[in-house]
């Protein structure tokens, strides 16, 4: 079975917790702009996690499509930048439906932490889990990200 | 030295200006950083003497130590101001994600003094800081600011800002982020009068741990400690008033009808343990909260159809509920939520409400006079109509918009008998006669009464607590050293960030591995609580300074006079003698003078100047 990261947006209380753990998980320090994921947090009624799909829900907007350089690729379920061949153009970050394409740079993404993603760890409300890929709970975030345009 | 940006912030208002400035290790050994950085620039930075509306007060801001960092539960930010309501050093702690925020723009701390000329907000990007323009937010309640500036500057900015109380200078005005409050001691009105509706924030840099493994590893270590704890699972499920029934009927100390009884009999209708299943919707945490106190709480139906709010607390299920005899939990979420929008600290101004009510009974106002039927069977609809026009000061809410000590002086007539303060400030939801060494916290708190500045009902209601065990909350011996122990303890807490609700979990004895994870500083148990008591003293010495001492630290004469009437604290009351004997054992501990003054002897040894 293939694991992927599921969004639970009832389940999220906003805590950024999984932000901050990715972020020094990968980097070391935190910076939100490094986190592979996102808390949105919009009005009292609205928190919710935005987390990548590996191209499971992207549609049309994937980013590998997008690539000019054909420098995004897939392996084993899981989509990567290729360090190498990326320009650092930005066309990725600006096509990502759930805007969880990151550059500084390079591009670089979420890469499931080898399969044992920290922000699942971390999360005391099952908000993310890892498991079978829902459709549904990504669609359900593309819905809720139109709600900030 | 890690884990901090070293750097404070300060602006002008009258002029515009800012500058910054560095700080080292020292300062940090000796204040940590959070509650301690707030309280140093205020008590360094208001000249004797100064009122605490005057452009002279400084409104200051501080990130605890773990403040950023994903340590679960740790994402304090303490405010402190001289406080309009009491006259002393104040801080107010709050959950929102400002204080991470203004680490990511750099800096540690902000503060704040002067006056703008007119309507302002400030926004702070990075290391550029404006002064801008807030005439078409001025009257806007916290739920429109937010919106309207995220709009402008982005959703990812984090926004503190007032409501229309604290530009009308109510003494019981909150500051409001992410729908959490600095919500004691009128820090709102502070705010207010600097013409300051909001705080704008952007901050992009890298915040660097010292140790980044370490700290993950530790993080998810205490994440299963608190899971493992059965209080995890009942705190989240139903909040802070996961307990009220147990302090209501097991304990008997919970304050209704302005404290004339200590047990709401009814109770069921304000327990979260009848309301969570019928009105919460989802689960709501501050920032880096992993053990999620906050509910969102939604009404679908009915007079109150569309209120939706962070809560409703314990405190406030009691102020704006039992306190003003309301057991309809949909007009306690109005209340809370009117509160919140206008901007209004729930506990005084339910309490200030909870008082009007008590007068009506007893004749020394009227209907004519109040223009709301303040009858206690009428409270459902009575506390919200009351709290819009406190908040607004239209009507009798301008009598009430000050809190209890205030609104007793303008009504008279004897009205102060009635009136339940110490120092100018509303108490919490722990009827104190049933609980004497939390009565002793209530006037020993530098900001008034206040249950968190000790935490001394955790310890009295259970028994135990940290290193002592079989505590009698009936007596009065021997509570004047714990109650210093535990606001030096508390003062520590509020320094690194971490909330209170975690103080079961970590200690004191957790702490220094934590911060060293972070800062690469090592501190023992005795020094952090070296420094708490150094924060205290502070607090203590400025509020001296003020004129503020014993003779205005006193109970009110309910709890002095009127016995508890019934409930298993039954008869029970705490005598002028007691309150003395506790008081002096206090002065004892703290090697302060009897009236409450830090000797100079104790201020050299903390290196106070």
């Amino acid at each position: 079975m293939v694991k992927m990261l599921v969004p639970y947006p009832e389940n999220c209380t906003g805590c950024r917790f999984c932000e901050m753990a990715c972020s020094i998980y990968h980097e070391g320090v935190v910076n939100h702009a490094d986190a592979r994921l996102q808390v949105h947090r919009r009005n009292v009624k609205l928190d919710f996690p935005s987390v990548c799909t590996q191209c499971i829900a992207c549609g049309k907007e994937c980013c590998m499509l997008h690539c000019p350089v054909k420098a995004i690729k897939k392996k084993d379920g899981v989509v990567y930048v290729d360090q190498d061949e990326c320009t650092a153009c930005g066309d990725c970050v600006e096509v990502c439906p759930f805007g969880v394409m990151r550059m500084e740079e390079k591009a670089f993404k979420c890469d499931l932490c080898g399969g044992d993603p920290t922000c699942v760890k971390f999360c005391p409300m099952k908000a993310i889990v890892y498991e079978e890929p829902k459709r549904e709970k990504y669609e359900q975030v593309k819905k809720l990200l139109a709600v900030e345009e | 030295m890690k884990g901090y940006m070293g750097k404070i912030l300060k602006i002008d208002l009258t002029t515009g200006r800012h500058s910054t400035r560095t700080f080292d290790e020292s300062h940090v050994r000796k204040y940590l950083g959070g509650q301690g950085f707030a309280v140093e620039l205020v008590y360094h930075g208001v000249p004797q003497g100064t009122d605490a509306l005057d452009p002279k007060n400084v409104l200051a801001m501080a990130g605890g130590v773990f403040d950023g960092f994903p340590v679960g539960t740790g994402g304090k930010v303490a405010w402190a101001a001289k406080s309009p309501a009491t006259g002393t050093l104040a801080e107010s702690i709050m959950g929102g994600s400002i204080g991470p925020e203004l680490k990511h723009a750099g800096f540690d701390a902000f503060e704040i003094f002067g006056k703008a000329e007119s309507p302002s907000y400030i926004f702070i990007e990075d290391d550029k800081v404006e002064v801008d323009d807030a005439a078409d937010l001025w009257g806007k309640d916290t739920r429109e600011v937010p919106e309207t500036l995220k709009k402008r500057h982005g959703w990812d900015v984090k926004v503190a800002c007032i409501g229309v109380a604290g530009e009308r200078l109510s003494k019981i005005a909150c500051i409001d982020c992410d729908e959490r409050q600095a919500g004691r001691a009128g820090l709102g009105a502070v705010m207010g009068s600097k013409n300051l509706k909001a705080i704008v924030i952007r901050g992009t840099k890298d915040l660097v741990p010292h140790d980044p493994k370490k700290l993950l590893a530790l993080a998810l270590q205490y994440q299963k400690v608190y899971e493992a704890a059965g209080s995890w699972i009942e705190d989240t499920k139903y909040g802070t008033g996961e307990f009220l029934g147990w302090v209501n009927k097991e304990r008997g100390v919970f304050p209704t009808r302005n404290w004339q009884e200590s047990v709401f009999n009814e109770r069921e209708k304000i327990d979260p343990y009848y309301w969570a299943t019928r009105y919460v919707t989802k689960n709501k945490a501050c920032f880096a909260c992993t053990k999620p106190c906050g509910k969102l709480f939604e009404v679908k139906e009915g007079k109150f159809k569309g209120v939706a709010i962070d809560g409703i607390e314990y405190e406030t299920l009691y102020s704006l509920g039992a306190a003003c005899g309301n057991s309809d939990v949909e007009s306690v979420a109005r209340a809370n939520e009117l509160c919140d929008m206008l901007g209004m600290d729930t506990i005084s101004a339910g309490v200030t409400v909870g008082f009007a009510m008590e007068l009506f009974q007893r004749g020394f106002l009227t209907e004519k006079e109040t223009g709301v039927n303040l009858a206690w069977s009428n409270a459902s609809d009575a506390v919200p109509q009351m709290i819009e026009l406190m908040g607004n000061r239209k009507g009798f809410g301008d009598v009430l918009a000050d809190g209890v000590r205030v609104a007793a002086q303008r009504i008279g007539k004897g009205s102060e008998r009635y009136a339940i303060h110490t120092k100018g400030m509303e108490p919490p939801a722990y009827d104190v006669r049933g609980m004497k060494g939390h009565g002793l916290s209530y006037m020993t708190s530098t900001r008034g009464a206040c249950h968190l500045r000790a935490g001394f009902y955790a310890p009295e209601l259970v028994g135990k607590f940290w290193k002592w065990e079989g505590i009698d909350r009936f007596s009065a011996v021997g509570k004047g050293p714990m109650v210093a122990t535990m606001e030096n303890f508390m003062c520590v807490y509020d320094s690194v960030g971490l909330c209170k609700f975690s103080r079961g979990f970590y200690l004191i004895a957790k702490l220094p591995e934590v911060i060293e994870a972070i800062t690469g500083l090592k501190f023992t148990e005795d020094e952090l609580l070296k420094i708490g008591e150094r924060i205290h003293n502070m607090k203590g010495n400025f509020n001296a300074r003020e004129g503020v001492t014993r003779k205005d630290w006193l109970l009110p004469k309910r709890i002095l006079e009127d016995p508890i009437p019934e409930g298993v604290s039954k008869g029970h009351k705490i005598s002028v003698e007691e309150m003395n004997l506790m008081l002096d054992d206090y002065m004892k501990a703290r090697n302060w003078t009897a009236d409450g003054v830090p000797t100079p002897e104790k201020l050299k040894e903390l290196g106070i100047d």
